[in-house]
């Protein structure tokens, strides 16, 4: 149970055995002192029976006490470092393994809207599994075994006192035990809270510009300060029930002091005991229930911990695409085969079938929502079809392994994903193992080189998060240089020209030219006179394939197409009032 | 006033951040030490019991079983004053807690709003919310479980003090000696850590952070080039430092933890010596042994009470480094605002000799420009990209103030106009539109909030939104980003005209307005434009000649200048920079991809 809330690992296990053994040692010399308390007691109470105290015998214990004091000094230094140890390590191996998780999920999972919530929450997770390493568990079963080694010791001594140490025991426990749902309930409300908090951070700081053009700042932006609220809200109210339960089971348990003091004094005075146990039992009893009740206040924390890293858990569950990596390809083509396809609930494609053949260009149109962005993403495995196949070259993309499948794809997508690095490894992401001259001839190729040798360090200029300082002309060209270093047979254009200014335009047009030659071509764009030369085009409505042909034939048949085509001939023609 | 905030220390900065708690603050003082005095209680009872029984020794049925039950009463009435105690103490520093974490998040939030846009550029998404999902958390735990358990600790010396009075002071002395090395030996660690470390945990913190961002919102690019590899050994790098650093930090106190809790585990060593030299010599020895008794009784308790005090140190110098970092980014110039100002009378945009540059960047984004954009007239700004449009138009709203010159409105500096005036003068409709996580009538309402939702409809209508809002699974109440709901791009930007619309201020801003929309929206789009336009004084920024031909008044901006400006027609017979452009736009018209090379324009 424990491998599995911690993500635990053989290794992880390995080191959270001895950081448990390590803690387990420290508890059992902590013992040491008591004993040797009880023996001082002893000594003093010599001259009670008539016996001289043996101040001897008390420096020995004194002699005895140092030593022990040493041990546990060096036991102590030796759990803390082999906790830390198995925490830091345990936290450093479950984010390399979520991170390689990552890399082998599905495309379809890195849904853009979901990105901010993702890596905050794994990055805190892991963090949550750090410190429940460190703080909670390793000490957590070394006070689970020492309390009960003390238990069975006192049972020995005498039933009726050990009885009256723990009768209250299970009344605290049941507790928490009874309050669980509720905390469990108020657990996952907190962390919604908390999740929702971090998320509309993400949204204010994302969306600055138009908060700022609205005058919204601060808590006047009523998203974000209800999340706040309510994660302040959530938080005190987790705080007021768990803290008030915890205060009740501590109160149950600790008033075993008490009844020890009852139980003893009544045995002591009907002859059944003698001084020593009662005053063992007094002894322990003033110092049992600290470490009892640490293993009461982190059952909680674990609780949280079982709540927080759920998410954790359901991605290392997720299972990756499958397929094979020794694929020979001899033919690039692609063929959509009666592919069908739902996101969530909607159906996305229905029964859509057409060939691109390789070296031509093939153009999917039609209305915003009609599938041509889904249909791009299915030929490279984003998603797999729910029904129907997809073929590149005869071979169906199931069968091929994602990674290989994508070393045949280039993409110029709309939105163009920038790394915080110089601007030559940014054009290297299409080859890693590229020449500084291969890169800047692609970028001349892009028209890059233009902008580049423009700014302060040329080919070595930072770019910053997500090169925030680009227009998107500029990194729609860098885009294009990637995918022309890439070399990819297959290139998908997805409304690679929609943003760009008429100079930009002309310089990403003379790019794409150079990047499609000879290539199996898939483009998706806005404006049809772009594609009206395409070798083949395909019109999509409502995720169905209602027209194919070339620009004349689909002309002549008066459908979708030539309606869309003649509203944008107007659109050209538009002027302000 | 920055420079004061910086000269105070973690932990007095950390109070004056929750200044506005002072009550609760003190209130959860003051109970943290009650209940750790009455954590001592069940103590003193035990005590009592083993004397009564030691003052019968050895005929215990003499015992008072009456009394002794009497002292176990007082030992559970001292457990439930500690634990009760303890829980309001907890709840008031809980509430105040979060009552400043929540004014903390607020006011870091409220001055992003204020500060140059170029500082959410420069630091980046990550390293912001770095400070308002992590530091400032800290600051909350540290309110809510550090500060009573330090106070519960400082108590422990104190009774102490006390009962050197009370009992023997020499074994009072050797407690409280035992006491005051281990709270040494804490505060030496404190000592250890200096600010660079902090500070390079810090780093380490937010380089991982950032990288992980990185990653995952770069897995579509990396997965399309089969470039997992690489990111990943990036983050696998940070990860392995941040790992080793916290490692090698933390390590850093095992002789000082380990020394810890042998101390306060062993306060009885420092006891002993003391009674065998006292008990040796005593003539009372009956007296003796009942005030040794008791200290030796007592010390598990001191060691309950400085157990807390453990990870009160190294959370304060965590902490320290929450607060440092708080600080600097609240101290970033804020834009300079004033309070209140009247309306300017008149609409017009008057921009005069305003130079321009990016932070940092010797290259000037916009170099002495100067035009009028007339009441109620359309004027277009066009050029290259990096000519200085956008600028012009992020100037408007103060994104950035200007380094020379001024932006007026109505002959009003922009600079004296508050910021609620500001907006209300002017309304933008921008080329990036950013939707947020809500409902489509609160994502139009944002240019009004206090428009009815009869009012948010009408917008929509007038933005060509109504009919595919209409259409969405709950119509004016989806929530964006819910029920695998995306808009396109076009979809977005009429919704971003309805906030303009419903906004209704006279001056109107368009960036690139028309960039992503495809080809039905983009003739809804334009309809919607036309009905806001209406009448208003328009700047817009336009990279589509076709569309500002008509415009009262063109700028060309090239190279942060104002290279020419004019009617459509005037221009082009300048045959300038404008005319070369045309010629471009109309040849970019004609392009097509494929293999033929036909026109179909």
């Amino acid at each position: 149970m424990l491998k599995k809330l911690l993500l635990l690992e053989t290794q992880g296990q390995k080191s959270l055995r001895s950081a448990v053994t390590a803690c387990v040692l420290t508890g059992l010399s902590l013992m040491i002192p008591f004993a040797i308390t009880v023996q001082v007691f002893l000594e003093l109470l010599k001259p009670l029976t008539g016996e001289p105290v043996s101040w001897n015998r008390m420096w020995l214990l004194f002699g005895i006490g140092l030593a022990a004091f040493v041990v546990i000094f060096f036991l102590s230094r030796h759990d803390y470092k082999k906790t830390y140890v198995a925490s830091y390590g345990q936290s450093e191996s479950t984010r390399l393994r979520v991170a390689e998780q990552m890399r082998k999920l599905p495309m379809s999972f890195f849904n853009s809207r979901n990105l901010t919530e993702l890596s905050s929450n794994i990055m805190t997770d892991c963090t949550n599994i750090e410190t429940s390493m460190s703080n909670i568990v390793p000490q957590l079963i070394a006070n689970v075994i020492t309390s009960t080694l003390v238990c069975a010791m006192l049972a020995v001594f005498d039933w009726r006192m050990a009885l009256s140490m723990f009768i209250m025991l299970p009344v605290s426990a049941l507790v928490l035990l009874l309050s669980r749902r509720l905390q469990s309930r108020m657990f996952s409300r907190h962390v919604e809270a908390r999740l929702d908090a971090e998320k509309q951070t993400q949204e204010y700081l994302d969306g600055i510009k138009v908060i700022r053009a609205c005058g919204l700042g601060g808590e006047r932006f009523q998203a974000l300060n209800h999340a706040f609220l309510e994660l302040k809200r959530a938080a005190v109210q987790v705080e007021l029930a768990s803290g008030s339960l915890m205060a009740l089971s501590t109160i149950f348990l600790r008033s075993g002091i008490g009844i020890v003091a009852f139980v003893g004094v009544n045995l002591i005075a009907s002859g059944q005991i003698d001084f020593l146990v009662l005053l063992m039992f007094l002894l322990i009893a003033s110092r049992i229930y600290g470490p009892i009740l640490t293993v009461l206040t982190m059952l909680p924390d674990l609780l949280y911990l079982k709540v927080s890293t759920a998410r954790l858990r359901t991605l290392m569950e997720s299972r990756p695409m499958a397929g094979r990596n020794d694929v020979a390809l001899t033919d690039t083509g692609l063929c959509f085969d009666r592919v069908s396809f739902s996101y969530q609930k909607d159906t996305v494609l229905k029964d859509v079938s057409f060939t691109a053949k390789q070296g031509e260009v093939t153009a999917l149109v039609g209305p915003s929502g009609s599938g041509k962005s889904t249909i791009s993403r299915l030929a490279a495995r984003f998603w797999d079809a729910d029904s129907g196949t997809v073929r590149l070259g005869g071979i169906d993309v199931k069968d091929i392994e994602p990674e290989t499948l994508m070393r045949n794809f280039s993409f110029v997508f709309q939105d163009v994903t920038l790394f915080n690095d110089t601007i030559e490894e940014n054009i290297r992401f299409g080859r890693p193992d590229a020449s500084e001259e291969e890169i800047r001839a692609a970028a001349r190729a892009a028209c890059c080189d233009e902008f580049i040798e423009r700014m302060p360090e040329g080919y070595k200029t930072m770019l910053g998060e997500n090169g925030a300082t680009l227009s998107g002309g500029e990194r729609q060209r860098i885009s294009i240089a990637r995918a022309l270093l890439k070399d990819a047979p297959v290139i998908i254009l997805d409304e690679a020209t929609a943003s760009l200014d008429p100079e930009n335009e002309v310089f990403v047009q003379q790019a794409i030219n150079r990047l499609v030659e000879g290539k199996t071509v898939l483009v998706i764009a806005h404006r049809l006179r772009t594609i009206a030369g395409a070798d083949h085009i395909v019109v999509l409505e409502k995720g169905r394939v209602t027209e194919q042909g070339t620009h004349e034939e689909l002309m002549s048949r008066h459908g979708l197409y030539e309606h869309l085509y003649s509203i944008q001939r107007k659109n050209a023609a538009w002027e302000l009032a | 006033m920055a420079n004061r905030k910086k000269e105070q220390g973690g932990m007095s900065r950390l109070f004056a951040l929750a200044s506005g708690h002072k009550g609760l603050l003190t209130a959860s003082g003051i109970l943290a030490a009650l209940a750790a005095a009455a954590s001592f209680v069940p103590y003193l009872a035990v005590y009592w019991i083993i004397r009564d029984v030691i003052a019968v020794y050895p005929d215990f049925s003499a015992l008072q079983v009456e009394t002794v039950a009497g002292y176990g009463w007082i030992a559970i009435a001292g457990i439930a004053a500690d634990a009760l105690c303890f829980l309001a103490s907890s709840i008031c520093a809980h509430i105040a807690a979060f009552g400043t974490q929540y004014e903390l998040k607020t006011a870091f939030t409220r001055h992003l709003a204020k500060v140059p846009l170029g500082f959410h550029l420069t630091l980046g998404s990550g390293r912001l919310r770095k400070v308002i999902d992590e530091d400032i958390d800290k600051i909350e735990k540290f309110l809510a479980h550090s500060y009573p358990d330090m106070v519960a600790s400082f108590t422990a010396p104190a009774v102490l003090l006390v009962l050197l009075f009370v009992f023997d002071w020499r074994f009072g002395l050797a407690a409280l000696a035992a006491v005051i090395l281990a709270f040494a030996i804490q505060m030496m660690t404190i000592g250890k850590a200096g600010p660079e470390v902090m500070q390079e945990i810090q780093k380490s913190s937010a380089d991982m952070t950032e990288a992980s961002v990185e990653y995952i919102r770069g897995m579509p690019v990396l997965k399309a080039f089969g470039q997992t590899a690489r990111s990943f050994r990036q983050l696998k790098d940070s990860i392995a430092a941040y790992t080793k650093i916290m490692l090698s930090y933390t390590l850093k106190w095992e002789n000082y933890m380990a020394a810890f809790t042998a101390i306060i585990n062993n306060i009885y060593l420092f006891l002993l010596p003391v009674g065998i030299l006292i008990g040796q010599g005593t003539e009372d020895y009956a007296s003796f042994l009942l005030s040794f008794l008791f200290y030796l009784l007592f010390t598990p308790a001191v060691a309950s009470v400085l157990n807390k005090f453990m990870y009160v140190s190294s959370s304060s110098m965590r902490i320290a480094g929450g607060v440092a970092n708080f600080d600097a980014m609240m101290a970033l110039p804020e834009l300079p605002e004033v309070e209140n100002s009247s309306v300017p009378q008149k609409t017009d945009v008057v921009f005069q000799n305003v130079s321009f540059s990016y932070d940092g960047s010797e290259h000037k984004a916009l170099d002495g420009v100067s035009f009028t954009a007339p009441e109620g007239q359309i004027t277009a700004v066009v050029g290259p990209s990096g000519g200085g449009k956008s600028t012009i138009a992020h100037l408007i709203p103060r994104f950035w103030d200007v380094q020379s010159g001024s932006i007026s409105i109505g002959n009003t500096d922009i600079r004296n106009l508050s910021e609620e005036t500001l907006m209300g003068q002017v309304s933008f409709v921008f080329q990036d539109v950013y939707l947020f996580g809500q409902s489509i009538l609160e994502s139009i309402r944002m240019g009004r909030p206090d428009a009815t939702e009869d009012e948010v409809i009408r917008a929509a209508k007038a933005a060509m939104c109504h009919e595919f809002i209409a259409r969405l699974p709950k119509g004016y109440d989806t929530v964006f980003g819910e029920e695998g709901v995306h808009l396109s791009g076009g979809e977005a930007q009429r919704i971003s005209i309805a906030r303009a619309i419903l906004q209704d201020a006279p001056i109107l801003v368009l960036d690139e307005a028309t960039a992503f929309a495809d080809p039905e929206n983009e003739q809804q789009i334009q309809a919607a434009l036309k009905e806001l336009m209406k009448g208003k004084t328009v700047l817009m920024i336009a990279h589509r000649l076709g569309t500002v031909r008509t415009a009262d008044q063109i700028l060309v901006m090239e190279n942060g200048r104002l290279a020419e400006y004019g009617a459509h027609q005037t221009l082009l017979e300048r045959n300038g920079t404008y005319t070369r452009m045309w010629e471009r736009y109309t040849q970019s018209l004609t392009w097509g991809i494929g293999r033929k090379e036909e026109t179909h324009a």
